[in-house]
């Protein structure tokens, strides 16, 4: 709760930095201190005796529990990786500097609402306060056209699933007459509401806008590769892990009883969205646009969460959440240095760069699942919770099937990078910061890989 | 007829027949004056007649052309600081029952309010000339 | 009146708010259809905060209605971002751009 404030506060601190600092320097200092005082909240309000019982505030429209804690503290401490190997770069994107991080600080806002909501409208607040900037950051390369054009698709797409997910909660507000997510009624009804069940199906199509599940993800990749890269590695990663968090957390504690009604909806649209992504991430020649069709189809990872309704999917998440984030946001840190953004860009960055194509390939690797990655470990709970469920067998074979495929395009890179003659041509060199923090994502990835229990022992 | 009327329960559709009675007679005597006019009127069409009305003054140009950005600009935040003020609403509504807490909450969502009043106005969104 | 009118009611204008977002090439169009499809949702939950007797979902709409013009805002911005580029809104010369 005390999150919640902070990141406000802080979102207004940022608002005004632009008027009291001139320097860019001293801003990006301010910015680290202020995201670390985020972080160190985070973990403080974890560290509370109080932080293993679930606690609520207003009213009941928030409840903070175990799994809002350490998800807020993976998040933030995720957040604090991706300010420290990107500020340079947000502030390079265009003329108002202080108010990207004035954004995305109010982004982290609607992400602790999401991560802690128990009524239907905080949970519709969150999605919005994560959504409206979203729109801004994606434009605001306003001399390129891509990014208005990315800004527009976005801002109309989005608009678009909001009206579907407010119909969603309208409908199931007719059929049970409140809007707490713990209280629904209907659970205990013997029959099925229509009015009800058309309400759940409204809001798997809102969240399939947001976590960009097939077929509602035809506008992440013209989005993502026409935003400014460092706004990309924000929304394509931490972003899209809390969505799923609100998506996990709204049907794990309203719909569980009527799962039979929805599930294979959601299994129909995972398979789809397994598939698409990885097919098509298969035949793209730029890494960015690679990137955006792999988020697709890790999406598809994620969405076992939940359909799987149970406590290894909730553990699951966590573990997504480090592997995928912290994998994504190194690499976009690397790509983003990169002056081709194609594959052959990357030719030869081995004999240029010895240790940071090292670290490319972890991310690789972990992104592809192969074991000793943390990767590796998030879809393996994946599976082990679709599989103790029991009724989705072929789902989890089909997600085998195309996990296999994507090692192809993610050892496209590996291949470019040791195997190919080139020049591997950079805009920037790395510093010795950047180059200590990338390490630092590298090593988080592999810890999670042997030791997951890290994350998950306490749930 | 009248004594129906007045004798009836509340809420009955015959309730009603008043107003649909009205509602006949005005949408009729719109459309009998406007068909009298149209038939009864004299027609002369001739170029002078057809132009706006300027008030006497020759119109000049068309009257979509493209204004100043600042003229957008203000009404978009004018839009959005007039649509927040809904929330005075239940608040008034319910005024006496909220005592000091709902005081002290709507008091910071005026506060958040004026931050963003101040970040315009220091953006320089509301100044006029430059 | 019985709550069933509400119901077909604002569906009806949901969908035609969904077709038209969905059939319509001018960007203002397709916004303020989606605007349509917020306001069809407005009335449902005005309704049946009646049919149930409580004020819940009046107080949501008063929230709807807030989100929806901080949408409009940044939504027009990004319009005139647009058309002061491009010089037009509709939506076909975005896509032609894409390659």
């Amino acid at each position: 709760m005390i999150l919640i404030i902070t990141a406000s506060i802080i979102g207004v601190v940022l608002l005004f930095a632009s008027f009291l600092l001139k320097h860019t320097s001293s801003l990006l200092h301010l910015v680290t201190v202020l995201f670390a005082a985020l972080f160190g909240v985070a973990i403080w309000e974890a560290l509370q005796p109080t932080a293993i019982l679930t606690q609520s505030f207003y009213l009941d429209a928030i409840r903070v529990d175990r799994f809002t804690n350490q998800f807020n503290v993976l998040i933030t401490g995720c957040l604090f990786l991706y300010i420290l190997l990107m500020k340079k770069h947000i502030a390079a994107v265009g003329k108002y500097k202080a108010e990207y991080f004035a954004l995305i600080a109010f982004i982290m806002v609607g992400i602790f609402m999401l991560s802690s909501f128990n009524s239907l409208l905080v949970m519709f607040l969150g999605i919005e306060i994560v959504s409206i900037p979203q729109y801004i950051l994606a434009g605001s390369d306003k001399e390129n056209l891509k990014s208005t054009e990315a800004s527009l698709k976005y801002f109309l797409m989005g608009a678009f699933s909001t009206g579907f997910l407010l119909m969603g909660i309208t409908l199931l507000y007719g059929a049970t007459g409140n809007f707490m997510v713990s209280e629904f009624n209907f659970l205990q009804a013997t029959s099925i509401n229509p009015i009800a069940l058309g309400g759940v199906l409204l809001l798997i199509v809102a969240f399939g806008f947001k976590v960009s599940a097939a077929p509602m993800h035809l506008w992440t990749p013209d989005v993502y590769d026409g935003t400014p890269t460092p706004f990309t590695a924000f929304m394509a990663t931490i972003v899209k892990v809390a969505a799923f968090v609100g998506f996990m957390r709204l049907f794990q504690t309203s719909f569980t009883a009527i799962s039979s009604s929805w599930s294979l909806v959601l299994a129909v649209v995972i398979a789809l969205t397994l598939f698409v992504g990885n097919i098509t991430a298969v035949f793209q020649q730029s890494v960015k646009r690679m990137l955006a069709y792999s988020s697709i189809a890790q999406a598809g990872f994620m969405l076992f969460a939940i359909i799987s309704l149970n406590a290894i999917g909730r553990q699951g998440m966590l573990v997504y959440t480090v592997a995928y984030s912290v994998a994504s946001i190194c690499f976009f840190a690397i790509l983003i240095k990169m002056k081709d953004y194609t594959y052959d860009g990357f030719n030869g960055l081995a004999k240029k760069q010895p240790f940071i194509a090292a670290l490319a390939t972890i991310y690789m690797l972990s992104l592809a699942g192969i074991p000793l990655t943390g990767g590796f470990m998030a879809k393996y709970y994946m599976l082990k919770a679709v599989l103790f469920e029991g009724s989705y067998m072929w789902l989890a074979i089909f997600a085998l099937l195309m996990a296999a495929v994507s090692v192809y395009y993610y050892f496209k890179v590996i291949i470019a990078m040791y195997f190919k003659e080139g020049e591997a041509a950079m805009i920037d060199s790395f510093t010795k910061e950047e180059k200590l923090y990338l390490t630092i994502g590298a090593l988080a990835l592999l810890v999670v890989g042997i030791f997951p229990s890290l994350l998950t022992g306490t749930i | 007829m009248l004594s129906v009327l007045l004798n009836s329960p509340a809420n009955t559709t015959i309730n009603y027949l008043p107003i649909v009675i009205q509602l006949v007679v005005a949408i009729g005597f719109v459309a009998f004056m406007m068909s009298v006019t149209h038939l009864l009127g004299p027609k002369r069409r001739t170029s002078d007649k057809l132009a706006n009305f300027e008030s006497g003054i020759e119109s000049v140009g068309n009257a979509r052309q493209p204004m100043a950005i600042k003229y957008f600009l203000v009404a978009i935040l004018f839009v959005l600081f007039d649509v927040e003020v809904i929330f005075f609403y239940p608040y008034a509504v319910n005024f006496k029952a909220l005592g000091k807490e709902g005081f002290l909450a709507v008091l910071m969502f005026v506060a958040f309010f004026l931050v963003g009043f101040i970040y315009i106005r220091k953006r320089g969104a509301l100044d006029w000339e430059e | 009146m019985p709550i069933q009118y509400y119901i077909f009611l604002s569906l009806a204008l949901f969908s035609i708010g969904v077709m038209g977002t969905m059939m319509r090439r001018n960007a203002i169009i397709i916004f303020m259809c989606i605007e349509l499809m917020l306001n069809a949702v407005n009335l449902l939950m005005v309704a049946f905060s009646n049919y149930w007797e409580n004020s819940n979902a009046q107080i949501f709409v008063f929230f709807i209605m807030v989100v929806a013009a901080a949408e409009v805002a940044v939504g027009l911005a990004i319009i005139t971002l647009v058309y002061r580029k491009v010089n037009s809104v509709d939506i076909n010369i975005l896509n032609r751009l894409k390659n």
